[in-house]
């Protein structure tokens, strides 16, 4: 009877929480649906379909422990791993990152000169008796007055006109102005009106009460998709790569562009540009060199330490509680320290050793620091792992070596280190395979310099491929997201075989089955 | 008896030396908290004035609002520690106990996932969490559920590997046994697996925060507001301000953000070894 209590009052609990995020999914579909985000809203509509499916019937019993798992790997990890992926594919730079349609309107609204004498007119904005937009315009010099609306334009025979001292019009017969609170009220419409001038010439509105003449001299032609410089009778032709460039001069493109599909082009430049070939090239061989270097000092101080410390030794657990605490800290706030303390002028480093070096302007030294730094971070973890290990190799095969006469140099290099790497070598893969992706310390440390922006170069002597990538993503000046994706995505590939062959030799795989 | 000291003697050695390695930075933050100039200028390494004046200001300054902080990181990782472990949990169970089709290629997936650099997908993170802003104003860009959301997605992977594992160490007899009773796999999580393995889920939730209390750079581009930072942003803005460097308040607000961690660690290092080895690495 009491388990037949406690069945119901879980099936109850389960209907409520289901139909709890049902109508939180639910309401997010419709208002994400009305802002047309159609992606996330189908992407939440098959959320709630799997929901449903799920935990309303027995379809399927592992889902049920998947779902909730898999909607926040989909949502926030595989979606954005596939939209870099996708956008390593596309023209996706400062000054490409609208649409095509965008873009055009955005190269027409731009594409406007004044006439050559840049003529301007005192206007008045008000509107006919049927509410339509329109301008009384006032050129006082040649005493002309006119009105003018979006589609045409009325001259007006100034001898029947109220002139004011100063050549201008304030009103027309059946032109009534507008208040000033109604003119703000039309704020934004005004800003864009093109008022009727002559077949070629516009006026837009410079002010409440001045009104300049205009010409479109960017012409856009829909059948043949070109631009057209009325003036100079330019033709600027789509390039096939998110601009217009001009046919005769291709180097020179209207802006913005727009991002365009370009395929395999970034990847492509990565090792055909020399502009972004030398400085890649170069950050990789220092990615390399820092992540050996990291693993190879924290291993080796670990295991120094962890041999030391193998025995019954006084003091010994409050040794390893100061030694554990570099692991234990947050380490953003000790990374800042170290920045610091490698201060030139005031920082303790210098001050410690009476020397008077340049930390972070001199490439050799910042690196030096960063190696540095990072072994103090790491290295209390391979401490961790050697003392463990250590631990579990057998006395007597040591003891075994001693008696048939091993000195103790002997025992260590032919006994003891290689049983200690066979448990290591995978953890020793994982470090490398982590550190190769070390941001932080990069970033809050040195920032990836010193470097020399001379030349456009954003790659700093300590910089890293990710911290590289994250500038050229990011950074100041140009933003250049479809390059950064395709460096990811070389990134991923050279990780995933780094971490596929730590795998194989840690036998994971063989569980999988 | 000469010969141990000889021996003990030159482990002690290093053993001190590496012991002023690890210290002499923490012994400068503490230097810095307490110096009444507030910087991490080093004149003398003994301090010739002690001032509590950097841990007064974190209390009592309006500018400095260090309690929100300290809440928003507690807050923020707490409930990432708790859920992520909660739905990795389900997931790890079904990967390590349940038969069905695709469960070598699910966690190779999984795997291959990890592998991509989360750093790089920053930027279509934000254009998504960008967009759900634009309908659902509460949990998009900008704002601490938001934040969270995409924690958690982060989490998943990593502790679902981590609890795999876990899983796998419990003696399958047990939910056999629960099988031949008639329950259901569902049952075998709820009633079996989930009391055995609790110890294990609060481990792997510790990571957990500890990992997200650690995290910076989303946490830097998704709060902007002073009042919704977490305690590493705000602290790091003490530092790389336009201005000045303001060591005195960073430096005493870093000891009081470490002590919690630190306690945790140093009281529970056995278990929170056994999870490191199992396949992690501290980020």
């Amino acid at each position: 009877m009491e388990t037949l209590f406690k069945r119901k009052v879980t099936v109850t609990l389960k209907y409520i929480v289901v139909t709890f995020v049902a109508s939180l999914l639910l309401m997010l579909i419709m208002s994400s649906f009305a802002k047309r985000e159609y992606a996330i809203s189908i992407f939440l509509g098959f959320a709630l379909f799997a929901m449903a499916i799920t935990y309303l019937t027995n379809f399927s019993i592992p889902m049920k422990f998947f779902l909730p798992g898999m909607f926040f790997l989909i949502a926030f990890v595989v979606g954005p791993i596939l939209y870099t992926v996708a956008m390593s594919a596309f023209h996706y730079e400062t000054g490409n990152y609208i649409s095509k349609p965008e873009a055009i309107t955005q190269i027409l609204s731009t594409g406007v000169r004044p006439d050559a004498d840049q003529t301007t007119f005192d206007i008045v904005i008000g509107e006919d008796a049927g509410k339509k937009l329109e301008i009384l315009a006032s050129d006082p010099l040649n005493k002309k007055y006119f009105i003018s609306s979006l589609t045409s334009k009325i001259d007006l025979d100034a001898s029947t006109l109220k002139i004011d001292e100063n050549g201008d019009v304030a009103t027309a017969p059946g032109f009534h102005a507008l208040t000033p609170s109604e003119q703000s009220a039309l704020d934004a419409q005004l800003g864009q009106a093109r008022f009727v001038y002559s077949s070629d010439y516009f006026i837009t509105i410079e002010g409440g009460t001045l009104g300049s003449l205009k010409r479109q001299t960017l012409t856009y032609d829909k059948t043949s998709d070109t631009f057209k410089n009325v003036l100079t009778g330019a033709i600027y032709k789509d390039n096939g790569t998110g601009d217009f460039a001009n046919v005769a001069n291709k180097a020179e493109i209207l802006q913005p562009g727009w991002r365009a599909p370009i395929w395999f082009a970034n990847y492509t430049k990565l090792f055909t540009d020399p502009q972004i070939r030398k400085p890649l090239i170069r950050v990789f061989i220092w990615t390399v060199v820092f992540a050996s270097l990291t693993v190879l000092t924290q291993f080796a101080l670990g295991l120094l330490i962890a041999l030391v410390m193998n025995r019954k030794l006084f003091g010994r657990r409050i040794y390893r509680s100061i030694i554990i605490l570099p692991y234990a800290m947050p380490s953003i706030m000790s990374i800042l320290i170290w920045g610091g303390m490698f201060d030139t002028e005031f920082g303790a480093i210098n001050h410690l050793f009476g020397t008077h070096v340049h930390w972070f302007q001199s490439p050799l030294y910042a690196r030096l620091a960063v190696i540095i730094v990072n072994l103090w971070l790491g290295f209390p973890y391979f401490y961790l792992i050697c003392s463990g290990a250590l631990q579990a190799i057998p006395a007597e095969l040591s003891e075994a070596a001693a008696i048939d006469g091993a000195s103790s140099g002997q025992i260590f290099r032919k006994i003891t280190l290689p049983l200690l790497l066979q448990v290591v070598s995978p953890l020793l893969v994982a470090s490398f395979a982590f550190n190769f992706n070390n941001f932080n310390i990069i970033y809050l440390l040195t920032g990836g310099g010193p470097s020399n922006t001379l030349g456009g170069d954003v790659a700093g002597s300590t910089d890293i491929l990710i911290s590289y990538t994250y500038k050229i993503a990011f950074g100041a000046g140009t933003q250049n997201l479809g390059l950064a994706s395709a460096i990811s995505v070389v990134i991923f590939f050279i990780i995933a075989s780094i971490s596929l062959y730590g795998i194989r030799r840690s036998k994971v795989l063989d569980s999988f089955a | 008896m000469k010969r141990w000291l000889k021996e003990d003697l030159w482990r002690h050695a290093i053993a001190l030396v590496v012991c002023f390695f690890v210290l002499f930075p923490i012994y400068l933050v503490i230097l810095s908290a307490l110096s009444p100039t507030g910087s991490l200028q080093v004149t003398s390494f003994i301090p010739k004035t002690i001032s509590f004046h950097n841990f007064s200001q974190l209390f009592t300054s309006p500018k400095i609002p260090y309690l929100v902080w300290m809440k928003n990181s507690l807050v923020i990782a707490g409930v990432v520690a708790i859920l992520s472990v909660v739905i990795g949990a389900a997931s790890a169970f079904a990967f390590s106990r349940l038969r069905f089709k695709g469960k070598k290629q699910g966690l190779q997936l999984l795997l291959l996932v990890q592998m991509f650099p989360a750093i790089l997908s920053l930027s279509a993170v934000y254009v998504i969490m960008s967009r759900v802003y634009s309908f659902a104003p509460r949990i998009g860009l900008g704002t601490q559920p938001g934040l969270l959301l995409v924690y958690m997605g982060g989490a998943m992977g990593v502790n679902i590997w981590l609890l795999k594992g876990f899983v796998d160490s419990i003696p399958m007899e047990l939910d056999e046994a629960a099988k031949v009773d008639g329950a259901s796999a569902v049952q075998t999580y709820w009633l079996i697996f989930v009391p055995l393995a609790a110890p294990v889920l609060a481990v792997v939730s510790l990571l957990s925060f500890i990992g997200t209390f650690n995290e910076f750079i989303l946490a830097r581009l998704f709060l902007v507001d002073m009042h919704a930072r977490t305690i590493a942003v705000g602290l790091q803005g003490f530092i790389s301000g336009q201005y000045a460097s303001n060591w005195g308040p960073f430096a005493a607000g870093s000891i009081i953000a470490s002590i919690p961690l630190i306690a945790i660690f140093l009281s529970l290092q056995r278990y929170i070894i056994s999870g490191l080895t199992a396949g992690s690495v501290k980020g």
